[in-house]
This record gives structure tokens, sequence and C-alpha cells, in this order.
């Protein structure tokens, strides 16, 4: 065997380490596959939910099955057959505040992804959820002094205090019949979180929830509600992953942000599920008055994503910033962007977006700014490089802009291209292998998406990086 | 010259009715249903053709893409009276303009050079929909002048532009869209031989009630291709637009570059403006890039030129007058000329239309 085809065997085995291991379901909860009625009070009944919520599955059930998908739309999902997705899967376990009271298997998996570590260097609270059911969440006792509350949907749906709450804004961001999917999502929702920071309280530490999906042929559907009153500051980290299978999985979960006038809300996400898996998410925020929203997204797995954060600027002078990078190897397909509606005057949004297609992977990016006819002052830039790295490939840029105000400002630019044989040639005459040459130059293309992520998530992109970029060349 | 007449009303041919043409002007991709960007319908007179003889083109033509789609081409070819193809022999630089009438195709062999203009006629009464369908085949080493004005004369303006064009074919396009009403055009050119080039530039005008629908669509297939698109436009009023521009970077154009850029200057708060640049690429060793720029006329730009007497409206009034400067001087014969220049006097008045004529020395030449 050539050492060049011993890199590529052990890179392979790196990355099943990292993330492609599984456990047994065995004495799992597992309803049955498909989607009925039933189905959805069962689940509903398991959280004792109240009775308002149990009406808005029924209804978003019936909207899910009476919408159709859009025959112009994106790749495929032909190969996602819902009546073999269990839309429920959860370990026989109750959550825990500590991880010494998480299951050992359960426990393993987390550790493996770090999460337990990261929770002690750097941040202020942490959910995790396996499969449908969040099985650990815990906040510093300092955080919660202030006032914040982070803990799940289910658990603020049984708190008289944040069950009102909860009523409030549940599904008035991302209505149920915003699309086909987010029916779904409300039909069947389980997990994820409920954050509330109050007036004027900034969280120094971000606080995280990483959503694992272990079960094979299973969905996975949480529910991220935050909101972050006025003047208040938090930084929110959404990781994810799963093992590989050759059954199709789906994640359909759904964000709703709330950004008060003042405030300052920043969510990063790191994405990195599993090939085969169909991530059809829904993320959107309204943000108010002097308010801003910056969204860092790296997506780095699944078969397929539909995945499109979209930001309401509501209030004067509130502005948005997106940074994001797209990976996009075999066998994946990923139509992936951001969408900015610019409703308030003097409101500014910048998009900066990356994409890397290799080994016959499709990158889309697309993206919309619209601009209202109040939103006088308003200005938008859009910026989206892509990077070809082989000609099995493919890239797809798909912008959309809607100017209604004589006073408004739109740019946009988009640029797609490969590695230059001069760049690799000069880096190689200084000692590189090819292969380190070109990780080097993609490495340097993802950096302003990276170095906005803390440091040990940056770490992390980077080796996912590496680790593609390893495999990619021989 | 004969122009496009699909005219509901002085055709002598009885009319049926209107029928619906839908999905008209869309992209090879396509962005969210909800921002109504993807395309437009629209409501066609249909003349009865029951005894007639349809003519038609050469079969060979049926393989050229049309730019607003498959829907107006069977419905131009079905209104048409009659079908006009003409041929430019190998090595011919032909300088009489070809003027494209309701249902064109252009055979522009090899080495050979062709101008061919499309042109509404302003003048008489307004018409319901008028149309032109062209479609042109350019040979290796063949060079293609496009010249295309929309100046009025009807209230629905109908343009489908298909070109193909072989190895080392040169197509250059210039469109002027100044007219009233709607007006929906969309071209389509396939760069399918090694070296083929496109230049583009795409200038338009909309005002009050207008309502404006262009679909650019570039193939790059052959290796070493090279196109540059360049749209511009003023809009003002209660006008809509909507710009799909596509440079599809297909598998096997190594080599090939692609640029497309709009800039968009917009006076009213009343104006739609929709904007579409897409890149599709399949191909590594390409490079493509697009940009636009949305906005009105910077504060600073503005009182620079009021600091030497003009107002605000005058001010804004210069960059339509270029758009019509710009035209006549493109235009190629004294019957578009004549056609730019009516429409300048709608929208700009006798006296600036005049200033138009003197400033090109074209009272002279011709009677305008």
């Amino acid at each position: 065997m050539s050492e060049r085809t011993e890199k590529r065997t052990q890179v392979a085995d790196v990355d099943r380490s990292l993330y492609d291991f599984t456990y047994s379901e065995e004495g799992y909860e597992r309803y049955e596959d498909g989607l009925t009625p039933d189905i959805v009070r069962a689940i509903s009944e398991k959280k004792d939910e109240p009775q308002w919520m149990l009406e808005m599955r029924l209804a978003a059930l019936d909207t899910y099955h009476a919408k159709e998908m859009a025959p112009n739309w994106g790749p495929s999902i032909a190969g996602l057959d819902m009546d073999h997705i269990s839309t429920y899967v959860s370990p026989r376990t109750k959550q825990a505040k500590s991880w010494e009271d998480v299951p050992d298997d359960i426990k393993n998996t987390f550790e493996r992804l770090g999460i337990p570590e990261a929770e002690r260097e750097s941040l202020a609270g942490v959910g995790a959820q396996y499969d449908s059911e969040i099985v650990y969440h815990n906040m510093r006792e300092e955080v919660a002094k202030d006032g914040v509350v982070y803990t799940t949907i289910e658990d603020a749906l049984h708190d008289p205090q944040w069950e009102p709450v909860v009523h409030e804004y549940f599904g008035t961001l991302i209505p149920p019949a915003d699309h086909k999917f987010a029916a779904l999502h409300y039909a069947v929702w389980s997990g994820g979180s409920f954050v509330y920071v109050p007036a004027g309280v900034t969280v120094e530490y971000p606080l995280q929830s990483y959503f694992r999906l272990n079960a094979e042929g299973a969905g996975q559907f949480e529910h991220t509600l935050i909101i972050v009153e006025e003047g208040a500051d938090l930084h929110f980290i959404e990781g994810c992953s799963a093992p590989k299978y050759y059954e199709a999985n789906l994640h359909a979960g759904a964000v709703e942000l709330f950004v008060k006038d003042g405030a300052r809300l920043r969510y990063s996400t790191i994405e990195n599920w599993s090939k085969n898996m169909y991530n059809l998410n829904t993320k959107r925020a309204r943000v108010g008055a002097d308010a801003k929203m910056e969204w860092v997204s790296g997506s780095f797995g699944s078969h397929v994503s539909y995945l499109y954060p979209t930001t309401i600027l509501q209030g004067a002078r509130s502005s948005c910033e997106f940074s994001g990078i797209t990976f996009a190897g075999a066998t994946q397909d990923l139509d992936t962007g951001c969408k900015v509606i610019l409703n308030g005057p003097h409101t500014t949004a910048s998009m900066d977006t990356k994409s890397i297609s290799k080994d016959g992977g499709c990158n889309t990016f697309r993206s919309s700014v619209v601009i209202g006819r109040r939103a006088e002052g308003a200005r938008a830039t859009v910026s989206c490089q892509s990077l070809m790295l082989d000609d099995i490939s493919r890239s797809d840029t798909i912008p959309a802009m809607d100017v209604r105000n004589a006073t408004a400002s739109v740019g946009h630019e988009a640029t797609i291209g490969r590695i230059s044989d001069d760049t690799v040639l000069y880096l190689m005459s200084r000692g590189c292998t090819e292969a380190e040459a070109r990780t080097m130059v993609v490495g340097g293309f993802a950096n302003p998406v990276s170095k906005e992520l803390p440091l040990e998530y940056a770490v992390e992109m980077n080796n996912l990086i590496k680790l593609e970029m390893e495999g990619a060349i021989g | 010259m004969a122009e496009s007449t699909l005219d509901a009303r002085q055709d002598a041919r009885p009319t049926a009715g209107h029928v619906t043409l839908e999905r008209v002007n869309t992209p090879p991709a396509q962005t969210w249903n909800y921002l109504r960007a993807n395309d437009i319908t629209l409501t066609v007179p249909v003349h009865s053709r029951k005894g007639d003889v349809f003519f038609a083109l050469p079969r060979l033509f049926e393989g050229v893409e049309c730019g607003m789609g498959p829907t107006v081409t069977a419905w131009a070819e079905s209104q048409a009276k009659d079908a006009h193809y003409v041929e430019v022999k190998a090595g011919e630089k032909r300088k009489e303009p070809i003027a494209a009438q309701e249902d064109t195709g252009v055979m522009v062999r090899a080495g050979a050079e062709a101008t061919i203009v499309i042109c509404t006629q302003p003048d008489g009464p307004v018409q319901d929909t008028t149309a032109a369908l062209v479609r042109v085949i350019a040979e290796r080493g063949a060079r293609v002048h496009l010249l295309e004005f929309v100046c009025g004369g009807s209230d629905q303006r109908l343009d489908s532009v298909g070109i193909v064009a072989d190895e080392d074919a040169r197509i250059d396009v210039r469109q002027f869209f100044l007219g009233a009403g709607t007006t929906a055009a969309g071209l389509a050119v396939a760069l399918d031989g090694n070296r083929a080039r496109l230049d583009l530039t795409c200038r338009y005008l909309g005002r009050e009630q207008d309502i404006l629908d262009i679909n650019h669509v570039v193939r790059q297939r052959g290796r070493n291709t090279h196109c540059d698109v360049r749209e511009s436009g003023v809009l003002d009023g209660h006008a809509k637009k909507s710009l799909r521009a596509t440079i599809d970077l297909v598998h096997g154009s190594s080599g090939s570059e692609g640029a497309e850029l709009e800039n968009v200057l917009i006076l009213s708060d009343d104006v739609t403006n929709k904007t579409m640049p897409v890149i599709l690429c399949d191909e590594d060793d390409v490079a493509g890039n697009h940009g636009a720029s949305i906005g009105s006329v910077g504060p600073e730009q503005i009182q620079y030129l009021r600091d030497r007497g003009l107002s605000m409206q005058e001010a804004e009034g210069l960059y339509v007058r270029a758009l019509f400067d710009e035209a006549l001087i493109c235009a190629p014969t004294p019957q578009t000329r004549a056609a730019v220049l009516a429409r300048a006097t709608d929208v700009l008045g006798s006296e600036v239309a005049n200033d138009l004529v003197d400033g090109l020395g074209l009272r002279d030449a011709e009677e305008v």
C-alpha cells in the first residue's frame, strides 16, 4: 500500500472515530415509523402538554399533509420517505443536571464530542439532546442569579411563570404554515431549548446546545426559542452531529430568536450531520430597534441541506451580520444561504459567505435581500465566494434582491473559481506537498468565518476542513 | 422597415381571444417563489389560424434556446404571419442591417458578419401586443451585432431572442428598453464553440406604471469562452422591474470566464426593483463573477450638480437623457433613430429631443 493510500485510509478512520460511532438503541422508546394523529397525540401526551400545544400539533399535521413541495426547488429529497422515519426515539432516562447521572453510553458519546470539557472551560450553560429528548441541562449559578433562564421547552411549558411566555412566542416567527417541513416540525417537535435573558443582562460566556441523533431511520425535531430582552447580550452556540447510516435520517428543527431593542444576539452553529441526513432546518430572528443579530454558520455534514437563516430587521437602526461557510464533499448536495428583510429605517445587513465543493459535492448558495418601502437609508451588502476543488463538483449562486425604497443601497458580489496552479506551485516550491498547499489555501479561505467562532469551535472547524481536505488529494 | 407586428388590432385576421402564457422568462435556476421573481405571466392575443398555411424556419432553428422560453416560442410561431429566414454567406460582411420581423431566423455562415435590428414602431395608434421571435446561428468565426430598441408603440411588447455561437464566433448585443407599458424580453446565448464570445449591454428605463421583465441566459459550453454582461437602468414613478441574469458555466467549459454586472438607479420610493444575478458552475477551471449595485444618486453627487445650477429633477433627468443619447448613437438606421427620438420626445420633451439630434449632428444627415 502506498504512503498516499495509507494517508487516505487513516483520514477516513479518523473521521469515523470522531463522529461515526453508535450505541445500541436497546431499551429505547421508539415510536412506529410514519406520521399519524395517534403518533402526534402520543408525543403530546408523553410530554403532558397544555391543550393548546396539542391542538397546534394536530393542526400542523393537517398542514403538513396539505402542503405540496415546490416543484422548482433545490436538491431532490426524493430519498426521504416519512413512512420510514420514526419521529420520536428516546433513551429511557430522565434529564440530568450532572454528567454523573447521565447513562454511560450517552455520557461517553458527549465526552467523545468534548461537550463536558467545553462546559467546564468556556460555557455558561449546556444542553445536550440525544435523539428526541434533552438528557442533560445545566447552567452556572451566577448566570441563573442574573435571572437568565436556560431550560427545555418542555420544562418551560410546565412552569406557570414561563408557560404564558412560550405560548406568546412559540410558532409566531416561524408559523406552521411557513412551509411543509415547518408544519412537520410543529406536529412532532421534541426537545430543544428555551432561553430568556432579562433586560440589560450580559451573559459573559456562551450557552451551548448540542444535538446528537444516534438512532437509525429517525428524525430530530428540536425547537429553540430564545428571547433576549432590551439591552441584553447573549452568545448561543449550537452543535450537531450523527453517525453515518445507510438509511435516511431527518433533521427538521426550528429556531425562533427574538432580539429586543438595543439587544445583541450571536448565534453560532457548527453542523456536522452524517452524510445520510436530510437537514431541513428553519431559523429565523426578529430584531428590534438598535439591536444586532449575528449569525456564524459552518455547515459540513448532511446528504441534503435546505438551510437559510432569516433575519427580519424590524426596528430602526437594527443590524445583521451573517458569516457562513459550507463544505460539500462526495454525495452531498447542500442548498444553503441566508435571507434578510430590512423593514426599519437605517437598518444595515452584511452577509459574507463562502463555499467549498469537492469530490462531486454540490453547493448552492441562495440569498434574498428584501428592502421594504419604509426602510429609509437601509444598507445591505452580500458577498459570496465559492471555491471549486475539482471538475466533478458543482457550485451555484442564486441571489435575489427586491428593493422598494429609493434611499436604500444594496450591493452584491459573487465569485466562483478554483485554487490557481500558481499558488499551489508557489507553496510546493517552499516545501509543502500539494495536499498541504491546497489545505493551507482552503484554511485561509475559511479563516474569515472561523475567526468569528470561539477558539475551541474554530479549532473544530479547522480540523473538519483538514480532514475533508486530506481525504481529497491523491 | 416592416417591424415585428403581432398586432391584435391592425391584423386583418380575426382575434379568437386571449391566452395566458405562464412561466415566461424563467431562469434555469430559481429563487423563492414567494418573492415572485422567478417568472412573469402574460396575457396575449390569439388570432384564428384556421385555413392558413404555416411557414416555418428550417428545423435547425428548433434547437435554439430562446430567452423567454418555449411557451412564448410556440405562441409567437403560431401567431406570426410568416417566418423569415435570412442567410449571410460565408465570409460576407453584410453592411445593410437585417430587420428582424415577427419570426426571424438568421444563419450567419463561417467568417461572415451581420447586424440584426429589432425595433418597435412608436408611430401610429398604440397597439395591444407586439412581439419578435429572433433566432440566430453564428457559425465558426462569424460576427453578429444584435441591436434591440423597444421604444413604445404597444401596451405590451415581447422580444424573445436565441443565439448559438460556434467556435471563435463573436456576438455583440445592445439592448435599449425605453418603452412604455409592459416590456418582457428574453435573450439566451449559447457559447457552444471554443473561444466564442458574448458582449451584452442592456440599458433600460422604467417610469410611471411601466413593467419591465428581462431574462438573460448565457450558456458557456465551449472551452475558453468569454461573456461580459452589463446591465444598467433608471427606474422612476411606479415602475416595476425584474432582471434575471444567468451565467451557466457548463461542464467542459474549462478556461472560460463569465462576468455580469448590474447598476440600478432608483428615483422613486414607489419603484419595485427585483434583481436576480445567478452563476451556475459545473467546472472548476473557470472564473465567474457577478455584481449588482442598487441605489439612488448620492447626496454628494446631487449637491455637486446643484452647485452648478441644476435642480434635483434636472440632475436626475441627466441620467435618463444619457440613456437616450446612447441609444441614438447605437441606432444604425434612420428608422431606428426615428423610433428612439419619438420616445425621447415623449419622455424628455421635444426641446431635449432636439438637443439630442443637434448634439449628434443628425439634423443635417437626415430628416428626423
